[in-house]
């Protein structure tokens, strides 16, 4: 029998709905058989956590006396948008400071500013009639600004590459470090616990959802940057990368150990964020895609010494990546996750409990995410 | 019974050209594994060196290295993790070549073994963190 949101708001409010981890379910519903399980279970929670460059936080510092209009900002010496109205600003994750080597940047002073440590503001302005200041140097903190919401334009890829390396010489990417003849490989994704490999068409994901992000809640804003349907499944997701969400969410109620500034070195600054996804139990379809195993998830190995045309060398799911080594061509090559697979389970416990506890309600979207998507490249027209 | 030390040894444009190892060897019988090594343009540098063989031995071996104007510092070689900061994602292990950095099958936390590290350093720039430090 089919239960709506309402029904399942409903039970989370008197603190009786049914909430397993996108772990946990696989068990129950081999238990229970799945008609019986779709009719108990009211939540499947999924978590994932790991790098994501396209990700930043909006500010408003509050105007001083007398007023500025800022064009040219830095905060803790990393420069952040000028391009908004007098005393907004954007925290681009990879924007960084002077000097590239200091492994500092826009993903750390947003840590910084959740972690509830005060920042350097230094900005100057053209002075205006209606804005006479010209520069202003100062310190600021969550407690002394306005609004301060996360809003990652890309999160949540529903899967990605296996990185490797075939040339002759140690390379850095946003892989990771990769050794030499495919001494090693990279990979990150949640697997079994991603958010978009359990409802993979996003049949219950939309524009409104209600989400764990960085220990607050958020939600999910529009479908996310680079957002495309097209790459070939296997065992109903896809190989690749494909879906993403743009996720929206209050700083002040994160929490610094789920939203960290990450020094890649050889690539730049990137941010790691924990996004937890409750999955509405609406019907058995629904839950039977929360099921998938790493067993079922495939992705696709690609030598990153190639700078461009990087083609599928061989598939692995996520069981043997996660052995720590795969073999291609009689050869073993050591694997490394690149995301935090503890971390992401601790995501969706947590979130599991906020549900549990009648803390946290869900929100039925009010926009489906795109059905259908493709990617466009950017070409160079010569005149 | 052996056990196995590690030092840093640096050397100098006087010394750069004689051979610890063999100082080691020959007149020590110890067993000694060069784990990295550096000569800077002006013949001063540093090598991590461990050592296998009986821990009397290996006290005379050094102090015959260290009279032969060589510096030496014992280490507790092997890479330090702040703990607060690793956030678990696991970028070191498949570059650990002793295996000291593992992933817990259970937890999935990576956790460092320090009895099998050989402080070769690998491991240091692909944190993302800035947990793993080898001070020599």
């Amino acid at each position: 029998m089919a239960k709506t949101y309402e029904e399942i708001n409903e039970r989370i409010r008197s603190r009786k709905a049914v909430v397993y981890t996108a772990e946990e379910i696989m068990e129950v519903v081999k238990k229970k058989g799945i008609e019986k399980a779709a009719e108990e279970v009211d939540v499947v929670t999924t978590g994932t956590f790991g790098a994501m460059c396209s990700s930043g936080a909006f500010l408003n510092f509050g105007h001083a006396t007398p007023p500025i209009r800022m064009t040219d900002i830095l905060l803790n010496d990393v420069p952040v948008d000028g391009g908004l109205a007098a005393v907004d600003t954007y925290v681009g994750a990879t924007s960084l400071t002077k000097d590239p080597k200091g492994g500092y940047g826009g993903a750390h002073v947003i840590e910084d500013l959740i972690a509830g440590k005060s920042v350097h503001l230094h900005a100057s302005g053209p002075g205006t009639d209606c804005y006479v200041r010209k520069e202003i140097d100062t310190y600021i903190s969550l407690d002394d600004i306005n609004e301060a919401y996360l809003y990652n334009p890309r999160n949540c890829y529903q899967n990605y590459g296996i990185a490797t390396n075939t040339s002759g010489r140690t390379i850095y990417t946003y892989m990771g470090k990769l050794l030499p003849r495919m001494k090693n490989a990279t990979y990150s994704s949640a697997g079994q616990l991603s958010p978009l490999l359990n409802d993979p068409h996003c049949d219950t994901i939309g524009i409104g959802t209600h989400i764990f992000l960085g220990g607050g809640e958020g939600y999910v804003s529009w479908q996310g940057t680079q957002f495309k349907t097209t790459p070939e499944e296997v065992n109903g997701v896809p190989v690749g990368g494909a879906r993403t969400l743009a996720l929206i969410g209050d700083m002040r109620q994160m929490d610094a150990k789920y939203v960290r500034g990450l020094d890649i070195t050889g690539y730049g600054i990137s941010m790691a964020v924990g996004v937890g996804v409750p999955i509405p139990i609406l019907n058995k379809d629904i839950l039977q895609r929360c099921c998938i195993t790493d067993e079922q998830i495939y992705a696709e190995l690609t030598d990153y010494s190639l700078p461009s045309g990087r083609s599928c060398m061989q598939r692995y799911n996520y069981a043997e990546l996660r052995t720590g080594s795969i073999e291609y061509e009689g050869r073993k090559i050591r694997t490394s996750s690149l995301s935090s697979y503890s971390g992401a389970r601790k995501v969706a416990g947590e979130l599991k409990s906020w549900v549990e506890n009648g803390e946290f309600e869900l929100v039925k979207p009010i926009r489906a995410l795109p059905r259908e998507a493709k990617l466009k490249s950017l070409t160079e027209e010569w005149m | 019974m052996t056990m196995e030390k590690k030092y840093k040894i640096s050397y100098n444009e006087n010394n750069v050209q004689g051979s610890v190892a063999y100082i080691l060897v020959k007149e020590f019988d110890l067993t000694p594994n060069i784990l990295k090594a550096e000569i800077e343009g002006d013949g001063t540098g540093k090598m991590v060196l461990s050592v296998k063989g009986e821990p009397d031995v290996i006290d005379r071996g050094i102090q015959r290295i260290q009279d032969a104007g060589y510096n030496v510092i014992p280490l507790c070689s092997h890479i330090t993790r702040d703990d607060s900061k690793c956030w678990d994602c696991g970028a070191c292990v498949s570059l650990c070549p002793t295996h000291s950095l593992r992933v817990d099958p259970e937890t999935f936390e990576v956790n460092l073994g320090i009895e099998t590290c050989i402080a070769c350093g690998a491991c240091v720039n692909a944190c993302s963190v800035h947990a793993l430090k080898l001070v020599l």
